[in-house]
């Protein structure tokens, strides 16, 4: 599976960087690019976007989840009550909202392969459930995750930086890692007599990741230094890369959601494939309520509002299919950038919150309309 | 006789490759003219450049009606212009009733006016000129009844009806007969002799030479986008035709050759099986018993619904629920499990659908080919490996395409076939499983494939080949089995076989 670069990704790029380009001119004493501010903005990406990687596995075999922003919400809120009013150690209430999250989602899965209900309803439901016993839980108040004004793991989260010196190695370690694994698939490509890229090409894509790679650390490192949530990313992006990618569960994902009855006929395990990439969402919508949580420093009723729409907005403008079976994590993580950038941006223009909404809107649409055109030229 | 409909010198180019070379064509009123040739001859570019589909300037040439230049630049223009064409995927809406598909786009309002704001649908008309039309032509269609309850012969036989409602004058028929059984094939048959007699013109394109012979008045054979050679079918003959079509002459078209190496182990073994069908409850087959030993090619043939797919799909796990019976595969018994545990055991099926139920059409050919194979879900990819065993299918399959990255959507017939196959062996069987594995493909394709049925009895594996074709059953099958409404209707030696003896056994009841 080569990706070729086609004149959607150019698009996306393009817009990306005129969508940065207005935010930087139009935001007073450049504050969208100070280094602050471009430290934040990470945060946010890394919030939206691992919720929207993890949407990507949802959405590959061809269902949805609109249940994600309630369950951000509630895991944060279970744990966060477990810490402040239980005083469980900080590492078991984090568990045991992991834990939660993957039996609601494992049993979402259950139900939607086993009696056959639709994805959008079961979630549907899900997300009233979800927000119900959110603030059943949290009973309607605030709840800090911490106590005393301390920091616990909890809070660590989106608190805590890499030092300047860890982040120049782990960015030299991660450019070294690339260079050996591209170098391995340039022989490979070889050995089997494959158009693989050329050395001078190959060579040029490492350096531009190299030095984007080195870019953001020093950036990051001009504020505090690699925050913790890009980290996280970080490591779920590779994971489900690496699942979609290079495993036999990824491939039967885009099967199914290709084609679902020849999936079956292949002999694809499609209940335990989709429960499977249910019960990963669920592990990842728990991920993302604990940073989100942390984020805003309290459990409180909004935290996780509309948050299902924005991953699957992300994902859409990044290329993924709403039918299934197209969508790559690349693209995912371009989509959740352009949000994250466009709400940041925002924001910081001081935009009242229902033109915030009108925006989002009408992005997530031009998305989906660019993509429909452009398949249909492709064709 | 003035032809109505004529192509001269028709050249249509796709970036990369000519796909009609200076092709002619005419047709004349009141005549059936058949269009043959090997997929990828360019039949169907044809048809979409006569339908509208690729519009005027697409394409060099000239297109007359009438003897008139015309210009399509919709299918609608074509429409217009009397001309229809039924495809082979049928465009019915399955929710709706028979009159409301042969009305759709066109509903008479009561008002009289048209258009669709501003006036309420005339119910009541629409299903008294549907049963005249209905009438018209000597079926038993309910106008009331939904489509979803009308087998494939049925639906197009409504397909054609709501095209000649529309008065069209020239009907283009893609493989009408690809999903009917023998009689469907009959009644359809009588009807386009029945619109010959009325003037109505109509070009007929199939794979089925007996079809061809039997109903057309001429016959153009296509070559690699040129047009070859028109014949009239009266001072022609098989051979002739095949020769023009593959370039070559093909002596045995059924080439089976008996291993020799039939053991007498017994592959597969189904002793008074009986299924329900688990959607309807209803009683689908009935105590059926069969053996297949290895080395051996057993063929299932019967009409369309008399349960030979639901068979083959039920002993996969794919459909059904059953009720009493033993299943033995390779000495172990094999009960009702999902097709994932099926495969496992040694059992894979190539589906008579290959879109529907073969291939993920978006992916790439290496992806549907090592679908089947790629180990437990846990696992990683080792993609080196992958890579090989797919060449190795690839070129031993000798699919047609650039390499193994090119999407599969985009294949021919044939080619998506191979890849079916391929995927198929890749789970290494013992028990193969071929539902209508020749349908709608090319002669040459179809011969590999035969050839590939006697190089996996070779090996000692074991065939089921279903299929529509009599000639295809008895030349490649050692035993013959025909079924008739779920039951099992006779068995046959290959040496006892005779194309009636099978058609009895599936029409009446067993001796």
């Amino acid at each position: 599976m080569t990706s070729k670069l086609s004149l959607r990704d150019f698009a996306l790029v393009l817009a990306l960087l005129a969508i940065c380009a207005f935010f930087t001119l139009k935001v007073p004493d450049l504050g969208f690019v100070s280094a602050r501010n471009l430290s934040l903005l990470m945060i946010d990406f890394a919030i939206t976007a691992t919720l929207a990687v993890g949407m990507l596995l949802v959405l590959l075999p061809g269902h949805i989840d609109l249940s994600a922003g309630s369950g951000v919400g509630l895991i944060g809120g279970i744990s966060a009550v477990l810490v402040a009013r239980h005083g469980w150690p900080v590492p078991a209430a984090m568990a045991c909202g992991v834990a939660v999250a993957l039996l609601l989602w494992c049993a979402m899965g259950n139900l939607i392969v086993r009696q056959r209900i639709p994805a959008f309803i079961i979630t549907l439901g899900g997300m009233l459930v979800f927000k119900g016993l959110f603030w059943l839980v949290i009973q309607n108040r605030t709840v800090p995750i911490v106590i005393g004004g301390q920091s616990n793991l909890y809070s660590l989260l989106t608190t805590y930086y890499l030092p300047p010196m860890a982040g120049y190695t782990l960015a030299a370690a991660l450019t070294a890692t690339m260079t050996v694994s591209r170098l391995r698939a340039n022989a490979q490509c070889r050995l089997h007599a494959l158009p693989g890229d050329d050395s001078e090409l190959s060579f040029m894509k490492l350096f531009m990741a190299a030095q984007l790679l080195f870019l953001f650390v020093i950036v990051t490192n001009q504020f505090r230094g690699i925050p913790l949530p890009a980290m996280i990313l970080g490591s779920i992006a590779f994971c489900v890369y690496l699942l979609t990618r290079h495993t036999p569960f990824g491939r039967y994902l885009y099967a199914i959601g290709g084609n679902e009855e020849a999936a079956i006929i292949s002999g694809i395990p499609v209940r335990k494939v989709t429960i499977g990439a249910f019960t990963m969402m669920g592990v990842i919508v728990a991920i993302t309520g604990l940073m989100q949580t942390a984020y805003s420093g309290a459990s409180t009723t909004t935290i996780g509002d509309l948050m299902e729409l924005d991953a699957v907005a992300a994902c859409v403008i990044g290329g993924v299919s709403l039918k299934g079976g197209r969508g790559s994590v690349l693209g995912v993580l371009f989509g959740a950038l352009i949000m994250a950038c466009l709400l940041n941006g925002m924001t910081l223009l001081a935009v009242e919150p229902e033109k915030k909404f009108i925006a989002r809107g009408l992005v997530l649409i031009l998305a989906v309309w660019m993509d429909q055109r452009s398949q249909r030229s492709a064709e | 006789m003035n032809p109505i409909l004529s192509a001269h010198g028709i050249t249509k180019r796709f970036p990369g490759v000519v796909a009609l070379r200076d092709v002619s064509f005419d047709l004349r009123p009141g005549e059936i003219h058949a269009l043959c040739g090997e997929n990828g001859a360019g039949k169907s570019t044809l048809i979409k450049l006569l339908s509208g589909i690729y519009p005027h300037g697409s394409y060099d040439g000239e297109l007359k009606i009438d003897e008139r230049p015309v210009q399509f630049a919709s299918i609608a223009d074509a429409g217009r212009a009397g001309l229809s064409v039924i495809y082979q995927e049928l465009a019915l809406v399955d929710g709706m009733t028979v009159a409301e598909n042969i009305f759709l786009g066109d509903e008479p309002s009561k008002s009289g006016k048209k258009g669709w704001l501003g006036s309420l649908i005339d119910w009541p008309r629409i299903y008294r000129e549907a049963r005249e039309v209905i009438d018209r032509f000597n079926v038993k269609i309910d106008p009331a009844a939904q489509c979803t309850q009308l087998g494939v012969g049925q639906k197009q036989l409504v397909e054609i009806i709501k095209a000649l409602r529309k008065n069209s004058r020239i009907l283009i028929l893609d493989e009408p007969t690809a999903a009917l059984a023998e009689h469907e094939v009959q009644v359809l048959l009588a009807i386009l002799r029945d619109l010959r007699q009325r003037g109505i013109a109509c070009i007929y394109i199939s794979h089925k030479l007996e079809e061809v012979f039997a109903i057309a008045d001429r016959i153009t054979v296509l070559r690699d986008g040129s047009s070859v050679v028109t014949l009239d079918t009266a001072s022609t003959n098989k051979a002739e035709v095949i020769r023009h079509m593959v370039g070559r002459e093909i002596t045995d078209l059924f080439p089976r050759r008996s291993s020799g190496r039939q053991s007498e182990k017994m592959a597969l073994q189904v002793e008074n099986l009986h299924v329900t069908d688990a959607r309807t409850g209803k009683a689908a087959l009935h105590d059926i018993s069969f053996s297949l030993r290895r080395g051996e090619v057993l063929g299932i043939g019967g009409l369309m619904g008399a349960g030979r797919t639901e068979l083959l799909m039920h002993l996969f796990g794919a459909w059904g629920k059953r009720s009493a019976g033993k299943v033995t595969l390779n000495g172990c018994e094999l009960p009702f499990l999902p097709p994932a545990e099926v495969i496992h055991r040694g059992l894979a099926l190539v589906s008579e659908d290959r879109r529907r139920y073969g291939l993920i059409l978006k992916e790439s050919i290496g992806f549907n080919l090592s679908l089947s194979s790629l180990g437990s879900i846990a696992g990683f990819i080792d993609s080196n490996r992958e890579f090989k065993t797919n060449t190795r299918v690839f070129d031993s399959l000798r699919i047609k395409a650039p390499n193994l990255e090119a999407a599969v959507g985009k294949l021919s017939g044939g080619n998506q076939q191979k890849v079916v196959l391929g995927k198929a062996l890749l789970s290494e069987p013992q028990v193969i499983f071929l539902d209508e594995p020749t349908r709608g493909i090319d002669v040459g394709a179809k011969l590999e494939i035969y050839e590939l049925i006697n190089r996996l009895t070779d090996d000692g594996k074991a065939v089921v080949l279903v299929s529509s074709e009599l000639p295809e059953l008895i030349g490649m099958s050692d035993r013959i089995l025909m079924l008739r409404e779920g039951r099992i209707g006779g068995v046959f030696n290959r040496a006892e076989a005779t194309q009636e003896r099978l058609m009895t056994a599936a029409l009446s009841a067993a001796p």
